[in-house]
């Protein structure tokens, strides 16, 4: 695979129906007091190149546990996860996360930051310059990057949270709940961000999420979770066009189906 | 306005209030012969010896102009013991803060001998190491450690794991990992901990000293109080402050000027 540097913000054509991501009979188990807990159970799904797929879930149902799983933080009691074919072992940059919590680095600025997973790659420091800048524009940071996390807003450190991840152009990217911390203005705009990024880039995302209009809003296909059974429970597939609305005939169905099912 | 350059002036004159009601004690009781001045000498005695101590040219008297190599040799004691302190203190602290393993290991054994006051180390230090250079830097050692230590196992302890996790999903290796995110997260415990060690090391330098080595700014109050020079053991005393907080200011600024992370969150 070539250099994120080499290949600059070339976009990834989209096949949904090559799979990138492969989970095949995922399960997990947790002991607890003696006694087995079951969270995931014989679960399977694949995500295609360039594919937007939510999971959706009310909370206590393994979503989280299922992005550790994928990320490598955590391993599965059984079943595998492959990426382009090949078994994960470890965390690794070609599965990035974005997460709920802000995780930036506080003694880094927004633009060092940004930078952080790319320098170690990075041959030629001005080019890095160049990448780094254009995803400080592209998440609309310009005026922002030589600010540390503790003085910009929630949302301003999710959008850092969101370069640091896109420039390293990873096969999938893993998104826990990145905007429920969010209020409901700062979050719409962040959806609509992403969904810009994403159309720009053409990254398939894998993203967790409770917020029933918020998977409407983003999801190729959404998977919903069944907290009992620890399986997925529905595979819904969303060909309407964005930007979506909510008074569409789709999206009024979607939205019923889901609570339903949630 | 007018307001607010009142408490700024209130608020610059506060710390000095104090220690200038305490000087104007001094020279108040000094001046009236309340105490005997072989038991209290005067501030003006305190200048002029002090100045004699720092200024003078060697030979005018006992201890004219020794200020430069007695503390000269007192900033080497200092140091190698407190490097020694480091070295030590902040690799174990990385490990003990992070695996279980070396924590279970080390963590009682340090804490028990953390009980140990370090002053009653001195007689086995000296059957050791005699008097004088290794005596001293041991002492300091042993006793920067603990805080450097602690401070640092404390530090990367409470690092949260997501923040690890962030370093390692961006392919960050061990080293890194260590280097990059590690260390500079736990800069605020880590710069406590040397800010500490080093003023304790100040203390154990003087109890390395006062055992008859020849030079040093500990040595010079030890044998000014053999010859009865109350005022030398006093501009002594000072001379240890002004150094030592000096020292201290030294070390943030370095840490300030090396690490972002020490400039940036502290």
């Amino acid at each position: 695979m070539k250099d994120a540097i080499t290949r600059g913000l070339l976009k990834v054509e989209a096949h949904p129906e090559q799979p990138v991501l492969e989970v095949i009979n995922l399960t997990k188990r947790f002991e607890v007091d003696g006694t087995s807990i079951s969270v995931l159970n014989d679960l399977s799904f694949n995500a295609g190149i360039g594919e937007m797929v939510c999971i959706a879930g009310r909370s206590g149902c393994g979503k989280t546990t299922l992005l550790n799983i994928l990320a490598g933080f955590l391993r599965p009691s059984a079943g595998t996860v492959l990426i382009n074919g090949e078994p994960i072992r470890k965390p690794g940059p070609d599965r990035c996360v974005v997460f709920q919590e802000d995780t930036l680095f506080p003694w880094l600025t927004v633009r060092e930051n940004i930078a952080f997973g790319l320098k170690r790659r990075a041959k030629d420091k001005r080019r890095l310059n160049e990448e780094v800048d254009r995803f400080i524009t592209l998440v609309g940071l310009g005026d922002f990057h030589r600010y540390l996390p503790q003085e910009i807003s929630g949302g301003m450190k999710q959008r850092v949270a969101i370069a640091r991840v896109f420039i390293l152009q990873p096969q999938v990217l893993l998104m826990d709940e990145p905007f429920a911390s969010l209020d409901y203005y700062t979050r719409r705009e962040m959806q609509n961000l992403l969904v810009s990024i994403w159309r720009d880039l053409g990254q398939t995302i894998v993203f967790v999420t409770h917020d029933v209009d918020e998977a409407i809003t983003l999801a190729d296909r959404i998977l919903v979770m069944d907290r009992s059974t620890g399986r997925i429970r529905e595979e819904l597939e969303l060909t309407l066009p964005r930007p979506r609305r909510a008074e569409q005939t789709e999206y009024v169905f979607f939205r019923r189906k889901l609570y339903e099912l949630l | 306005m007018k307001f607010l350059k009142k408490t700024r002036r209130q608020r610059a004159v506060l710390p000095w209030i104090i220690p200038g009601a305490f000087l104007l004690m001094w020279v108040a009781v000094s001046g009236v012969d309340l105490v005997p001045h072989y038991l209290l000498p005067s501030p003006l005695k305190i200048i002029q010896t002090g100045h004699a101590y720092i200024c003078a040219s060697p030979g005018d008297s006992p201890y004219a102009g020794r200020f430069l190599s007695d503390a000269g040799a007192s900033l080497v004691r200092v140091f190698s013991g407190f490097l020694f302190a480091i070295l030590c203190g902040l690799p174990l602290g990385v490990l003990s803060g992070r695996l279980a393993v070396v924590h279970g290991l080390l963590n009682t054994f340090i804490n028990g001998l953390r009980a140990v006051p370090g002053i009653t180390w001195l007689p086995l230090a000296m059957v050791w190491f005699g008097i004088g250079m290794k005596t001293t830097v041991f002492l300091v050692a042993l006793a920067a450690f603990f805080p450097i230590y602690l401070n640092t196992a404390a530090g990367t302890r409470q690092i949260s794991a997501r923040l690890l996790q962030a370093g390692a999903m961006m392919g960050v290796d061990r080293f890194r990992g260590t280097f990059g995110i590690l260390l500079p997260g736990s800069m605020p415990h880590i710069m406590t901990g040397l800010r500490l060690g080093l003023g304790i090391s100040w203390a154990y330098l003087v109890l390395g000293e006062l055992t008859g080595v020849p030079n040093g700014l500990g040595a010079v109050i030890m044998d000014a109080r053999m010859l009865g020079r109350v005022d030398m053991i006093v501009v002594g005393m000072i001379l240890i402050a002004i150094v030592g907080r000096t020292s201290d200011g030294l070390l943030v600024k370095f840490l300030k000027t090396c690490f972002k992370s020490a400039r940036r969150m502290i």
